[in-house]
């Protein structure tokens, strides 16, 4: 039994190693239910869930009439790391719940998030009024900071710091928002996350890339003589024949063209 | 979990009650279900038994006075309300009809049902499921002490806390146990003790 004399510590160390292993997730809703069993006010914790999105999970937090907070986890996200943002940034614990807050599902689902109702009191009074901005932009569909700039009332260089601070992933539609350019702005997104919620929402990515590269900035059409923003569902029903590119509003408006009156261009 | 983050917690602890107690959950919640997990070996039983802990952990905290509370040492302390609950339930299972005629000492070994549940047994790899139920034929502080030292990774000084023994005696049962599940699982290797001299 020589043999046996070296391997003994090394399999004992080794069964030890492997009792870490052990360790095991309680059921989702165990620490939401310790907190009704023991009678702690709703309104003191936000409950989250993890719901899938076309960029990867999404932990959506809320308090009782309210979301409060969501994140992608394509960065790498952990559900505790998800709570301790969480409680950092808001001093609310996030406990993990099996039911989303109402309302969530659906606007994942359609992109509608507009009448969700969001909480967003953390942030500053400019910060709010972008992001409440950003929320106007309907499924499918892009604005330039200059537009968001006009809408909330602020100085375009505060927009994208804003956008950045955005605490509401996906269901506050950063990625809906581009450079005046029409280069997307994803100053809240992982690479990659804002193209595949663009191209889920039915952005066409390949269209919009062509048209930035000849300097489209407005899609008019000549039977109406209206101007929009290239992805205006009204914009998109114009037929090749029909469609005169603008780079300019005042292009647009020299040639005798007003602007939509659904997606408001910028008229300057 | 690192001082500062135990300090925060302390601190909210003694600063508002209630949301001190919901950041307890969040943080610990996970420790106490995999201490009454491992040491019960049934995820019914850890689920009830966690709800149990907690809520006389809760009740203990309204009647502590905000130092007290700040003096706390969250995790070793709720552990040590887990292994109360724990014990409690093994003496209240052994007077059960069912299981007169045995022994305390048998009973405590085998009360619940030990085999890992369906769910945990697809879940489980051959070599992890019989880690778990070589883990569930150790003598009761043995396995207390061992999942406290190496399935939660928690110091010496904290299981004896826990446990409420001197350090050495847990090291003791800690290394006992360790030597007792190797040989559970490795009946033919005769384990060798250790010459000193």
């Amino acid at each position: 039994m020589r043999q046996s004399d070296h391997e003994v510590p090394t399999r004992l160390e080794r069964a030890a190693g492997d009792l870490i292993g052990l360790a095991a997730d309680p059921p989702e809703d165990f620490a939401l239910r310790v907190l009704r069993r023991v009678g702690i006010q709703r309104e003191q914790y936000d409950t989250y869930v993890r719901l899938e999105t076309p960029a990867g999970g999404l932990f959506v937090a809320a308090g009782p009439d309210a979301v409060t907070g969501a994140a992608l986890d394509s960065a790498g996200l952990t559900a505790t790391a998800f709570e301790e943002r969480h409680r950092v940034r808001t001093h609310r614990s996030a406990i993990p719940a099996t039911k989303p807050f109402p309302g969530v599902v659906t606007a994942l689902r359609t992109g509608r998030a507009r009448r969700l109702p969001i909480d967003l009191s953390g942030l500053t009074t400019a910060e709010r009024a972008v992001l409440e901005a950003v929320r106007t932009i309907p499924p499918g569909q892009l604005r330039p900071v200059g537009w968001i700039a006009r809408e909330a009332e602020v100085p375009a260089t505060a927009v994208v710091g804003a956008l950045a601070r955005n605490p509401v992933a996906v269901l506050i539609p950063s990625h809906r928002v581009t450079h005046d350019g029409g280069a997307p702005c994803d100053a809240d997104l992982v690479p990659g996350a804002g193209d595949a919620l663009r191209a889920a929402e039915g952005v066409d990515l390949d269209r919009e890339v062509e048209l930035r590269r000849g300097g489209v900035v407005f899609l008019g059409s000549d039977t109406t003589r209206i101007y929009c923003h290239p992805t205006c569902a009204h914009a998109r029903r114009i037929v090749p024949r029909h469609q005169v590119p603008f780079r300019t509003a005042r292009e647009a408006g020299r040639a005798g063209y007003r602007a939509c009156k659904s997606c408001r261009p910028v008229t300057v | 979990m690192d001082e500062k983050a135990e300090q925060q917690l302390t601190e909210l602890l003694a600063a508002d009650l209630d949301g001190g107690f919901t950041e307890l959950v969040r943080v610990h919640g996970r420790s106490v279900y995999t201490f009454l997990l491992r040491v019960s070996g049934s995820r019914t039983e850890a689920d009830d038994l966690g709800q149990d802990a907690f809520l006389r952990a809760y009740t203990a905290l309204q009647g502590y006075d905000p130092e007290r509370r700040r003096e706390l040492k969250p995790r070793a302390w709720l552990l040590t309300i887990a292994a109360n609950v724990w014990r409690n339930h093994v003496r209240t299972c052994t007077r059960r009809p069912a299981l007169t005629g045995v022994p305390v000492e048998e009973a405590a070994g085998s009360w619940t049902d030990h085999r890992p549940g369906p769910e945990e047994r697809a879940a489980l790899s051959d070599d992890r499921r019989r880690l778990v139920s070589a883990l569930l034929k150790l003598p009761e502080h043995q396995r207390m002490a061992v999942v406290l030292r190496h399935v939660m990774g928690m110091s010496y000084a904290e299981v004896a806390e826990v446990q409420g023994c001197p350090v050495g005696t847990a090291k003791a049962q800690v290394s006992r146990g360790l030597r007792s599940l190797r040989q559970l699982l490795d009946p033919e290797v005769p384990v060798l003790e250790e010459v000193t001299t």
